[in-house]
């Protein structure tokens, strides 16, 4: 490392402690502020909610005499919906004190204190008030946010510009017209930018950044490559058993590495190895990227939906391994008999790799060699401590995030790879697309659209547990052929969470895998159901082996519907 | 320097393509440049922006496919040579190719059916020839079969 970039890393460490230390000092002031404050003030606590029983954070409380101009006392509702209202000593709490609640996308709420609490507070004693409901509105702002929301969701299926530039081009509308919007009609407002913030799940963006690092060291390696020459190596011109290897690895790297890189590696080989076996790459590709889509939701960090999923609803590691993989193994031999059915044709006669000549022949094995040995076993080794910390760190709550980190930094340390390539290799604008996403699922919650389908939604299944699985299983799955599946799925967990909440036996989190499932298996409906499609199909269209829209469609749909089909029948078994 | 400029993407309909640059080759003795090109404009449908990767791996492809024509290529007893080109468009690269090398011909692949979605339809094949063959003054083939 240069001189000046070990002085800048000083200089950064020095500001950073410098920060910590001020920000610990301010909250040590504030802290002991509020301590002496509290002595001798009157103390009044409640806590506001929707109409759905669901905390509101962000409402501002006022108490008022009717008579006076200035309230008393203000305060703010926290992410919990509780507030607050500490009165001065001096202040006379008379009979006729009013509680106002105000937060944009609510009706304004006025309420009178019950005569106990009202004595409580006269009497200088802290005082709890009833809870407060504040009642939807629909505002101009809504109807905004989501024309918004749905026009960054056309954008994306329609593929006619970068997903993460539709993604912040839908967060962009949105601020301009929550700070432009107000200027003509206050009812414009959608959110400000420290409130659009809270949105953003920082647990998702670290945990995918740690993981993009391990990946770009492990995909360096060649084991992919090697590992599919290694399949058409064992199964020695015999097609059928060829593809249910190729399915196999396809599937378990998924598991572990996010399936848009697995079949971004295991495509070009693949074709290769079709090429010298003078057989449709299809045959081999389709099954492929099937199993990358099914098994990829076997663990938290097999697919960004799971990661969505995992973090929202504190669902760990070994919890998707022990409520998901039987489904996953079930749907898999399910989808393995369909393979073998589909491609009957192409994998019935041997394989011709006896015509290939031996300067091809030895192209292929010079690309099924490894190309990094040691940094593949370092790789391995960090990737056990890594799934054990997976595993464990929920007893001492590691999160997710942390420990992809931690993992991805000591790869970094122990191989010492070039660091500036390695943060190149790390896929920000998939990190941007993710930060602008939650932005844009934020205004939707803001304004209230999430609350009003999770009330429709909740009015449709009612307290039927088993049908609410069925509907989020079966409506994720085919809604992720035409919506892709990860701003679906962001938007459709506050969703899950209010039926978690509503629905008598549903904290098994039965709904949340049952969107992993749907949303994951759906992605094999159609060829923009997944990223890992698409990049398959741009590749094997490069190689003059076009993917069509319909060809996958044909192949991809009856997939769908055996794979959902027998992980919905395990979801059954396990959770009823 | 003069030849006959291949473009191929290495499925089966690069099978009749080959096979007329080879015949071709033959009947006039003009070595074959196989030509592949890297365009990376699928990414635009996905998140990912790992050019890096896909560009390497994607090469990687095109040398295995351009080996294969070549192996075949030399088994007739033909001269020839394979080149991979990155470039947005596979016009333009076949243009540049062909004015670098001199060609004589350009021998390309014609759309199997009327809705493949191949690189070029068939309304702009016509039009392709006539601007090719002024622009690099080869004469442009076309191999497969005519669509009904």
């Amino acid at each position: 490392m240069t001189k000046r970039g070990t002085l800048r890393i000083s200089l950064g460490v020095v500001a950073l402690a410098a920060l910590l230390l001020l920000a610990r000092s301010s909250a040590a002031l504030a802290s002991e502020g509020r301590q002496e404050d509290a002595a001798d003030q009157r103390i009044l606590t409640g806590f506001v909610h929707d109409e759905q029983d669901q905390p509101v954070p962000g409402a501002i409380v006022v108490a008022r005499e009717p008579a006076a101009d200035a309230p008393l006392a203000e305060g703010e509702s926290q992410d919990d919906g509780r507030f607050t209202l500490a009165f001065p000593p001096d202040v006379t709490v008379g009979p006729d004190l009013t509680i106002e609640l105000a937060r944009p996308h609510f009706a304004e709420t006025s309420v009178r204190l019950e005569p106990e609490t009202l004595s409580e507070l006269q009497a200088g004693q802290p005082a709890v008030m009833e809870d407060v409901v504040l009642v939807r509105r629909i505002t101009p702002a809504f109807w905004i946010a989501t024309f918004v929301f749905l026009l960054m969701l056309v954008l994306i299926a329609m593929g006619s510009i970068h997903n993460t530039l539709a993604a912040l081009v839908g967060a962009s509308l949105l601020y301009a017209v929550s700070y432009l919007g107000p200027l003509i009609n206050e009812d414009l407002f959608i959110f400000d930018f420290s409130r659009s913030l809270r949105y953003v799940d920082w647990n998702v963006i670290f945990l995918i950044l740690g993981m993009m690092i391990v990946i770009a060291v492990v995909e360096r390696t060649g084991i992919f490559q090697w590992a599919a020459f290694m399949a058409y190596r064992l199964s020695r011109g015999r097609l059928w058993l060829l593809v249910i290897i190729l399915m196999i690895i396809a599937g378990v790297a998924s598991a572990f590495l996010d399936n848009v890189t697995t079949m971004l590696l295991m495509t070009p080989i693949t074709i290769q190895i079709a090429l010298s076996l003078s057989m449709n790459p299809l045959a081999l590709l389709m099954p492929e990227v099937f199993a990358s889509n099914v098994v990829g939701i076997s663990t938290l960090v097999g697919t960004p939906t799971n990661i969505l999923i995992g973090s929202f609803a504190d669902i760990s590691f070994s919890d998707f391994l022990v409520n998901l993989t039987p489904g996953v193994l079930l749907a898999m031999v399910g989808l393995i008999v369909y393979c073998q059915f589909i491609y009957r044709d192409e994998l019935k006669t041997p394989g011709e790799s006896a015509g290939l000549s031996p300067l091809l022949l030895e192209r292929l094995e010079e690309r099924g060699r490894i190309r990094q040995p040691g940094h593949l076993r370092k790789a391995a080794v960090v990737g056990a401590g890594m799934i054990v910390l997976f595993v464990l760190g929920e007893n001492f709550h590691l999160v997710p995030a942390v420990t992809a980190l931690m993992g991805a930094t000591a790869l970094l340390v122990w191989i010492r790879p070039d660091i500036e390539e390695m943060i190149e290799a790390v896929d920000w604008t998939t990190l941007v697309f993710f930060i602008a996403l939650f932005i844009a699922v934020g205004a939707v919650q803001e304004v209230g659209l999430i609350s009003f389908i999770a009330t429709g939604i909740g009015d449709l299944v009612g307290t039927n547990l088993a049908l609410a699985m069925v509907a989020v299983v079966w409506l994720s799955a085919i809604l992720s052929t035409v919506v892709a599946n990860i701003p679906f799925t962001a938007a459709m967990l506050p969703v899950i969470g209010f039926l978690t909440a509503t629905i008598p036996g549903a904290e098994s989190k039965v709904l949340f895998y049952a969107l992993s499932v749907g949303s994951a298996m759906g992605g094999n409906g159609s060829l923009i159901g997944a990223s890992a499609n698409m990049v398959t199909a741009g590749i094997a269209e490069r190689a003059g082996s076009p993917i069509t829209y319909v060809y996958f469609l044909k192949r991809g749909f009856p997939a769908l519907i055996i794979t959902v089909a027998l992980a919905t029948i395990w979801l059954f078994i396990h959770f009823f | 320097m003069s030849g006959i400029v291949c473009p191929i993407r290495g499925g089966p309909a690069s099978r009749p393509t080959i096979d007329r640059a080879i015949a071709l080759a033959q009947e006039s003795g003009l070595p074959i440049y196989f030509l592949f090109v890297l365009n990376l404009d699928f990414l635009m449908h996905t998140m990912h922006t790992q050019t890096g990767t896909i560009s390497r791996e994607l090469r990687e492809l095109g040398e295995f496919i351009l080996l294969t024509a070549q192996t075949r290529a030399e088994a007739a007893g033909v001269e020839a040579e394979g080149i991979i080109r990155e470039g947005d468009t596979v016009r333009e690269e076949i243009a540049a190719l062909s004015r670098e090398i001199d060609a004589d011909y350009v021998v390309m692949g014609r759309p199997r059916e009327a809705q493949d979605t191949n690189v070029f339809t068939h309304a702009m094949l016509e039009l392709l020839s006539e601007e090719l063959e002024a622009e690099t003054g080869a004469t442009v083939i076309f191999a497969g079969e005519q669509p009904a």
